[in-house]
């Protein structure tokens, strides 16, 4: 067998084309070992080799996704490689998804082994990680040489069609699916060996861990409403019209806080959403459907309320990472608190 | 007593017509389970576990489920039995058996078993 | 209270003119058996087979596995208030005919389950498949209701391995193990220093095919109580149970519960094992409830440091499992929860019915929805159709060379929830 033959995908900013200025860079392909491929090479030795590299800008590939992800498609399929290395993307939001939108399409597509990497908060970790392998990184850059060394010989073994360990094992992210084998011991050992453990207050490790459950405890309720301080606070994109702050479509990389002292009223001429992830028709057409400040006017104005708080938060919930949304979340709830808000309605999509 | 059966099993409903409310329809086992869904969401409560017996849910065409009478506030346990038991019938392949009516009635004995020695005790 | 199990080890199992145990190998009269079993009006006919490890054969459907055993010295007999009277087992001496089973097959409904293969790939995944099995294939006369059919195999079963065990009655066993449960408050004052702990055992009891018996009783009319570890050494719990062949407990899995017999390994060294409760796994959702608390309330009752909790079937059982562990935990007494899991054919589905973040220390017996192909084998007991149909087995599994694809919950006790085998899963 000759050597194993890679095609790797990387971004602008990895191929050291450019920052933020140019994620709208199109899809390119060059004969050629780029950025973090040199490290590849240096790992792969002689086994295998970078035969081509597939550059695209991270804004261009997510807002283009069906049209950049076909064109990709078909760069990978002409030069038929062992296997496809996309990213690693480490912390980048938008380079994370598109590394796996990428690694998930060649795999289905070209029915050959895939392999990104990325930091475990990124949000195309939660959306890819059932269906390809990702290889879990560092949150920067920093962590390239780290990654490399995880990724290379997971990589190798993937062309090679070697039977693939568990997590902790070749060190990318679980995949939540279930295998059996044969432990040591029987069950019923298993049990008692960690029961006794447990009691001791060792450390111990669960079988199957349950789901994660992120409950959240209600508050008491608000003691009188009719005096109350209300904000509203979504996820639905809503923001003024224009999107002043850019607020992604998806994966949001950041929220919004838009003044509304003088507005009764939100309408098509003054907001909008910004969401990707739902038709925006209607919100569009009328932003209280997802805000609803004509309402809480008009409770404030009965005295239903005490009163409108003067500004809103929003983002777009839309494939936005757990940890992105409490980190936002914590931040402006301070500012909430210090302005004297007693209760926030939260809206969704 | 206060309770209704929701059922496909036209032996369970033979049984206990003249006994209990009995609402008896044709439907699959995962309509059995949306039925349940829509009375929990109504106000019901569920009163035997959706997925009584061992007998998989991709195996067998029958289901029963005691529910309460009476309507009150949406019962959050009732509603989380319900959804759970939808999600585990939704991760079961979908067999193409063609049972035979001996088997189909064998099914239908055992659904008739759970909802007979749960009512018995109570 | 104290036993003495004594171990005859039997590696060879044959017919013959007289029954009777001889240097490790069981003689069975089969005239004898088959008379036996044709005193219950309800069989038509009886089939007796041997079946031995490492021999071509598949037996199916399989109701239920019993090990033979006899009370040598002590009160009472072997299965108290079926077999034997009521009186309280759990003392004095029993001999075990270990390495034997009677094993029951015959199709009680349609779509029964249970696979037992004694070579192949799927002899690795039953732990019967090592044991030199009798294998009664019943047939019931025309028109007898299942719930009837059902007590007449599981009589069979039970009167079979009483008459085998009583063939062992005078031997003198190759090996002695003795079982030592003392009062709470005794054992208290021997070990202060030591953890205490109890095995929680959930009995399946939700109906016909779907029953446990305990001293007689059927367990669903039961509330949680206390029982002597040595009382189940004895047969005081049965296996009624049909359906979910890869996660019922059978007769021989209660008779052999590896819970009880790993803590008692651990016993006066690092933990003080005080005791089991048992518990039901009722249809009523009300019933749970009340089961659950009762355990709880007991566990907190007899001061419990922690418990084992093990479970029985699929689906409904799993928030009974999941109750009694976050009522137990809530009285500040740690747990460590036994079960499987239906992960689906790929493993990448939620593994159970139920959950809950108090339940932080699982062992799971496997995923039983993942595939294997048992390889034909050159004789069947009992009856194969079923096999393309149930549990685990679909359209289309038999292929043309006889070989059947099915999913590990068609194996008698493939997923065991008393953490019986070596089989489990994890995650990649």
């Amino acid at each position: 067998m000759g050597k194993i033959k890679v095609v790797q995908y990387i971004n602008q900013f990895y191929a050291g084309i450019g920052g933020e200025e140019k994620a709208d860079y199109k899809p390119e392909v060059r004969e050629e070992i780029i950025g973090p491929g040199m490290a590849f090479k240096a790992a792969f030795k002689d086994e295998a080799e970078i035969i081509a590299t597939i550059i695209c800008g991270d804004s261009y590939f997510n807002e283009n996704l069906d049209s950049a992800k076909e064109k990709i498609l078909q760069m990978v399929k002409k030069y038929n490689p062992d296997i496809f290395i996309a990213g690693p993307a480490f912390n980048a939001g938008r380079y994370g998804v598109a590394c796996g939108t990428i690694a998930e399409a060649v795999q289905t597509e070209m029915k050959i082994p895939v392999l990104t990497g990325m930091y475990c908060e990124n949000p195309g970790a939660d959306m890819f990680r059932k269906s390809v392998y990702i290889v879990e990184t560092k949150n920067s850059a920093a962590g390239m040489r780290a990654a490399v060394k995880k990724m290379a010989p997971l990589a190798m073994k993937l062309a090679k069609g070697e039977e693939i360990g568990s997590p902790s094992e070749e060190g990318y992210l679980s995949r939540g699916i279930r295998k059996n084998y044969f432990a040591a011991d029987r069950g019923s050992k298993r049990a008692v060996d960690m029961l006794i453990k447990k009691l001791k207050g060792e450390e111990f490790i669960t079988e199957f861990p349950m789901p994660d459950f992120d409950r959240v405890e209600p508050n008491p309720a608000v003691k009188d409403i009719s005096k109350a301080k209300v904000a509203l606070v979504t996820s639905g994109g809503i923001v003024p019209k224009g999107n002043p702050d850019r607020i992604e479509s998806s994966s949001a990389s950041k929220y919004g806080k838009y003044d509304i002292l003088n507005y009764t009223d939100l309408t098509s001429e003054t907001h909008e959403t910004a969401h990707g992830g739902y038709d925006p028709t209607y919100a569009n057409q009328d932003a209280d459907r997802v805000l609803p400040v004509d309402i809480m006017r008009e409770f404030e104005k009965e005295g239903k309320i005490g009163e409108l708080h003067r500004y809103f938060y929003s983002t777009t919930g839309n494939g936005t990472s757990v940890a992105n949304s409490k980190a936002y979340a914590a931040e402006f709830s301070k500012e909430l608190k210090n302005d004297g808000v007693d209760a926030v309605i939260l809206t969704s999509t | 007593m206060d309770i209704v059966i929701i059922t496909n099993n036209k032996k369970v409903y033979e049984m206990f017509k003249d006994k209990y409310l009995v609402e008896y329809e044709d439907i699959t086992y995962k309509e059995i389970l949306i039925k349940v869904r829509n009375k929990v969401h109504e106000g019901h409560e569920v009163l035997t576990h959706p997925l009584a017996s061992s007998v998989k849910p991709n195996e067998t065409p029958f289901k029963s489920i005691i529910i309460s009478k009476k309507k009150g506030k949406l019962n959050y346990n009732s509603l989380m039995v319900i959804e759970n038991s939808i999600a585990t019938y939704e991760k079961f392949l979908k067999l193409k058996v063609e049972w035979t009516d001996a088997v189909l009635d064998d099914f239908r004995t055992i659904d008739l078993t759970m909802i007979k020695s749960a009512l018995s005790k109570n | 209270m104290k036993l003495e199990l004594g171990y005859i080890y039997i590696n060879d199992i044959k017919f013959s003119d007289l029954s009777k145990v001889e240097n490790g190998t069981l003689y069975v009269n089969k005239e004898e058996i088959e008379a036996m079993i044709l005193e219950d009006e309800n069989v038509k006919s009886v089939k007796v087979e041997i079946a031995k490890p490492g021999e071509s054969i598949r037996i199916t459907p399989v109701k239920d596995v019993i090990e033979p055993r006899v009370k040598v010295e002590g009160p009472g007999g072997i299965f108290p208030g079926i077999i034997s009277k009521v009186e309280t087992v759990g003392m004095g001496k029993t001999n075990v005919l270990k390495g034997s089973a009677v094993v029951t097959t015959g199709k009680i409904v349609g779509f029964q389950e249970g696979i037992i293969d004694m070579a192949g790939v799927g002899a690795e995944y039953t732990p019967f498949s090592k044991l030199n099995n009798l294998v009664l294939a019943c047939e019931p006369v025309d028109g007898i209701e299942a719930h009837e059919h059902e007590k007449s195999v599981r009589m069979a079963g039970l009167k079979t391995s009483t008459y085998l065990g009583k063939l062992a009655k005078d031997i003198k066993p190759d090996e002695v193990e003795t079982f030592e449960t003392l009062s709470i408050v005794d054992s208290i004052k021997k070990y202060p220093e030591l953890p205490k702990v109890a095995y929680v055992q959930m009995l399946q009891s939700q109906g016909l095919l779907h029953d446990t018996y305990v001293y007689g009783v059927d367990a669903k009319r039961t509330l949680s109580t206390l029982i002597n570890p040595t009382e189940l050494m004895d047969g005081a719990i049965i296996s009624g149970n049909c359906v979910s062949a890869c996660d019922k407990n059978t007769t021989y899995h209660h008779l052999n519960n590896p819970v009880v017999h790993d803590l008692f390994e651990k016993h006066g060294k690092e933990i003080n094992f005080v005791g089991i409760i048992i518990t039901n796994e009722n249809v009523y959702l009300a019933d749970k409830e009340r089961s659950s608390n009762w355990t709880a309330k007991l566990a907190e009752q007899i001061g419990l440091d922690g418990v084992i909790i093990s479970q029985e079937g699929f689906g409904n059982p799993d928030t009974d499992l999941i109750m009694n562990c976050k009522k137990i935990e809530e009285k500040g007494i740690k747990t460590v929860i036994i079960t499987d899991e239906y992960a689906g054919r790929d493993g990448a589905s939620q593994s159970l019915a139920d959950a809950d973040e108090k339940a932080d220390a699982v062992v799971t017996g496997g995923n039983a929805n993942e595939l294997i192909e048992l390889k034909p084998m050159d004789k069947i007991i009992g009856d194969i159709m079923p096999v393309n149909t149930i549990a685990g087995g679909f359209d289309g599994s038999l292929k043309e060379d006889g070989s059947i694809v099915v999913e590990l919950q068609a194996i008698t006790g493939a997923t065991n929830e008393l953490g019986f085998n070596k089989l489990t899963a994890k995650e990649y």
